[in-house]
């Protein structure tokens, strides 16, 4: 049976193919969250032509074919974009979609009803939740993905086809990971969004939901901006880098006259209470810096779910623990304190892993997920590291932004048959 | 009843997080319904002493009472108006052997143990043996978990038949108490809540190992509280939770899921997705919400969080029972019910929470049992028995017993008295309430 994309067709019989028009885009999915709206969506793109070993591809056309069944396919090359919002502000995102003419992204099932055109995969609650508002405003309807499927599917594809995207970081050292295909399962693969979602992944679509917190991203800015006033997750993050957390923590020593705790192998370093200096009546919330509550709400959220995350590593015997979701974005303190609580506390026998596509999970998976149903499938076939020129989520410094201007610039080349 | 003069000695566990637990016994003044009392309980139960020498069975009462960290002055000042620290044994009423009170020795442990070692020197004049902290919360919950142990004992009044309660679950707001079988006991998940956490394996008298702990305890609910809250006090604080909603500050799987449950993966639209998820709104800063609602869901996330933790410590060491103590709880309905179901909901039913009525004198009681083994007197704690009527009020804020003269009478939170008698060596002690009506002792 044939499908039929917008913009993509296939023809075998010929041996041509009606090309997408350059930069045409397909396949749009989002993943709507409780604070987060992540988008995907692919474009195909004639003037990409790197690939990772720096080989030029031709433009137009790709000479390259892909055999599937008793049926060839071109490869086409494009690159699949990454955008976020913030949920309280959907219309942003609707506009996007507008303005970017993504509303004829989806695929349809030539079969469908008109009506049924314009489907766009979509995962999270607020597939949900906004429904209506996706067909009222934009006449899309939202085809809904299970959250638990897509981030795992997300997952496992990131890990298998990009090329440096699991790192460690320890002693302020990143490194990249090599994945080995067969030796992947199984892992625990813990989402960190406004709540946390701990996943052990056991193969493709293999998977159980084992845990999670509800002191997460979520927690962390809320807090942070009752505490601070800060206006957004990445100015409380900023500032974090200035902050003292011993001024509001209540370490070991405070409580053993500076000594250390050695007989249970606590440091006087050792934070014993979060927040456990603020009961001072003599001092008010003014009297705080905000640099030090926020980091020590950082360091306090970030080791409490390394602490959780290891717990669940160990009760299944898991030896890798990603982390995905919009927690980390690259900041050193986070991933230090969740490394250190990850490797510490289960000896060694644990390891922390991030994602530099961390935020991205669920729209990838949903994205993945046109590849089912007869829809027309987008297979991935190759996906390349493309340098982007700006966003970057790897290094010290923080660099996402919630700006619908900025929201575009993070890529993939990548090529693609369709079937 | 009146307290006599002389106190024994006294045990301190002083947290110096935020808070000093202070035990001491006091003994009775000789008095002939005392001596009736206690012969008629000899005769009832048949002690003899056989070729040991006969020792003097001592009454008295042990005393619990609390101090905040910052209000040390008002403590010692409370042991010097009572002469805690002069007490040691009244050579007319114990044998010889009793050591001179020159050099007096108080038992402590917790942190402040080391902190105010020297304030105790020089206000006092009192050396602090410091006991380990960790030995101390064991011995004192295998103690009271020990009380429910003990042989019933004839009574001479008693309303009620004798119950053994110091070990509760308390789910939706029904508390009942728990029968543990002595040779079910072990091993067992201790959770100590004070400022921070420990977690601690108890595979036997004097038999543990701290396991875990975490860092977001009472300390972390009462220093996010007061600056969210400017509330004065952890009971302020509490009292707040109780009129609290937490729907418009938590993120629930609800609110994502446009009010719906998610129930692939078991989360009800009720249940929290993200504590203080909600709060990101530019349209509103701190002073738009009510303070009820922060503190109660600084509460649920703390109490949540705890569960959780204390449930997978438990999972990791097969452990059937966690018991949780420390003064982040102290009786209060709602935290026990929140950890409670923390416990039940990560565990499916597996595991259950339970809680013990002294709670927060777990380290103080242990303090005072460890001069058993260092002899430095010869007070050995054998076998208790307890007596007093149901719904005595032994957890909660409120002041019981008489006045206590000048000292400010805010410092003082609670104060619980139980009678000892104290058979010198080799026996045991029973325990009297000086609740009216309900008397009963035993001695062996």
């Amino acid at each position: 049976m044939e499908a039929r994309c917008s913009g993509i067709e296939r023809n075998s019989e010929d041996g041509g193919s009606k090309a997408l028009a350059p930069d045409e885009i397909s396949h749009l999915a989002l993943d709507i969250g409780g604070t987060l709206i992540k988008l995907v969506y692919f474009s195909r793109n004639d003037s990409w032509s790197v690939d990772d070993k720096g080989a030029k591809s031709p433009k137009g056309d790709s000479p390259l074919r892909v055999s599937c069944s008793n049926l060839d396919y071109p490869i086409l090359y494009g690159r699949i974009h990454f955008a976020k919002f913030e949920t309280i502000k959907v219309n942003e995102c609707l506009e996007f979609i507008r303005s970017k003419k993504l509303l004829h992204g989806g695929c349809w099932h030539h079969e469908a009803p008109v009506s049924d055109k314009n489907v766009i995969k979509a995962t999270g609650g607020g597939a949900y939740k906004f429904a209506d508002l996706f067909k009222e405003n934009l006449g899309l309807n939202l085809d809904k993905e299970d959250e638990m499927d897509c981030l795992v599917s997300g997952a496992n594809f990131l890990l298998k086809a990009v090329h440096h995207e699991a790192f460690t970081y320890m002693d302020g050292q990143k490194e990249f990971v090599q994945i080995d295909h067969n030796d992947l399962y199984p892992y625990l693969l813990v989402n960190i969004g406004s709540g946390v979602s701990m996943l052990k992944v056991d193969g493709d679509g293999k998977f159980e939901r084992v845990s999670g917190t509800n002191v997460g991203g979520g927690t962390f800015w809320g807090l942070g901006r009752l505490l601070t006033k800060c206006k957004s997750f990445d100015e409380l993050l900023e500032l974090s880098h200035q902050g003292n957390n011993r001024v509001i923590d209540m370490l070991v020593g405070d409580i053993y006259g500076g000594m250390d705790y050695s007989k249970f192998g606590l440091a006087s370093t050792t934070i014993a209470s979060s927040f456990g200096k603020a009961i001072s009546e003599n001092k008010e919330l003014e009297d705080y810096r905000p640099e030090d509550v926020a980091r020590s709400l950082l360091r306090m959220i970030s080791n409490n779910i390394g602490q959780i995350s290891y717990l669940n590593a160990l009760r299944f015997g898991l030896k890798r623990i990603f982390f995905g979701g919009f927690f980390i974005r690259g900041h050193a303190y986070t991933m230090d304190t969740i490394s250190v609580a990850v490797n510490f506390w289960s000896k060694g026998e644990a390891k922390a892993m991030f994602l530099r596509h961390e935020g991205f999970l669920g729209a990838l998976g949903a994205f993945m997920s046109y590849e089912k149903n007869n829809y027309d499938g987008l297979m991935v076939h190759q996906l390349v590291e493309q340098v982007s020129t700006s966003a970057s989520y790897s290094g010290d410094k923080i660099h996402s932004s919630l700006a619908g201007d900025l929201n575009d610039s993070e890529s993939i080349g990548c090529s693609v048959y369709t079937t | 009843m009146e307290l006599t003069s002389i106190a024994l000695n006294f045990r301190i566990q002083v947290t110096a997080r935020s808070l000093i637990k202070l035990v001491y016994f006091s003994r009775h003044e000789d008095r002939s319904i005392d001596d009736k009392r206690k012969r008629s309980i000899k005769e009832r139960l048949g002690v003899t002493n056989g070729n040991r020498r006969s020792y003097p069975i001592l009454g008295g009462r042990l005393h619990f009472v609390k101090f905040e960290t910052s209000k040390i002055n008002e403590c010692l000042d409370f042991i010097n108006s009572k002469q805690l620290h002069r007490g040691g044994m009244d050579s007319r009423l114990w044998l010889s052997e009793a050591p001179p009170s020159d050099d007096v020795i108080i038992k402590a442990t917790g942190g402040g143990a080391h902190k105010f070692a020297d304030l105790f020197k020089e206000r006092l004049g009192v050396s602090i043996d410091k006991e380990d902290e960790m030995d101390c919360l064991v011995a004192g919950a295998n103690f009271y978990l020990s009380l429910m142990l003990s042989v019933h004992l004839g009574s001479l009044e008693v309303e009620e038949d004798a119950i053994r309660h110091e070990a509760f679950t308390h789910m939706e707001g029904h508390k009942e108490f728990v029968q543990i079988d002595h040779n079910d006991l072990f091993p067992y998940l201790l959770v100590n809540i004070g400022s921070g956490v420990s977690m601690i394996k108890v595979d036997g008298d004097g038999k543990f190992q701290r396991v875990s702990g975490t860092n977001v305890g009472g300390g972390t609910y009462w220093g996010l509280g007061r600056l969210l809250t400017k509330c004065k006090s952890f009971d302020d604080l509490l009292e707040l939770s109780q009129r609290g909603d937490n729907r418009t500050i938590d993120m629930l799987v609800g609110d994502i899921y446009g009010g719906m449950d998610y129930s692939k993966i078991g989360l009800s639209a009720s249940t929290i997705a993200s504590s203080f998820g909600k709060t990101i709104s530019e349209n509103k800063e701190l002073e738009d919400y009510r303070p009820e609602d922060i503190s109660l869901s600084l509460l649920r996330m703390i109490s949540y969080n705890i569960g959780q933790i204390s449930y997978l410590n438990a999972l990791r060491f097969g452990l059937k029972r966690i018991f949780f103590g420390g003064f982040f709880i102290r009786g209060h309905a709602y935290t026990m019910d929140t950890i409670s179901f923390a416990v039940q909901f990560w565990s499916n039913g597996d595991a259950q929470a339970m809680f013990l009525r002294h709670e927060g004198f777990l380290g103080a009681l242990g303090a005072f049992m460890s001069y058993e083994k260092h002899g430095l007197d010869d007070l050995m704690v054998h076998q208790l028995v307890e007596r007093f009527p149901m719904g005595a009020p032994y957890i909660g804020g409120r002041i019981h017993g008489p006045p206590l003269g000048d000292l400010n009478e805010k410092a003082i939170f609670h104060a619980s008295k139980f009678t000892l008698f104290i058979n010198k060596l080799g026996s045991g002690f029973g325990f009297l309430t000086d609740q009216p009506k309900t008397i009963s002792g035993a001695v062996f």
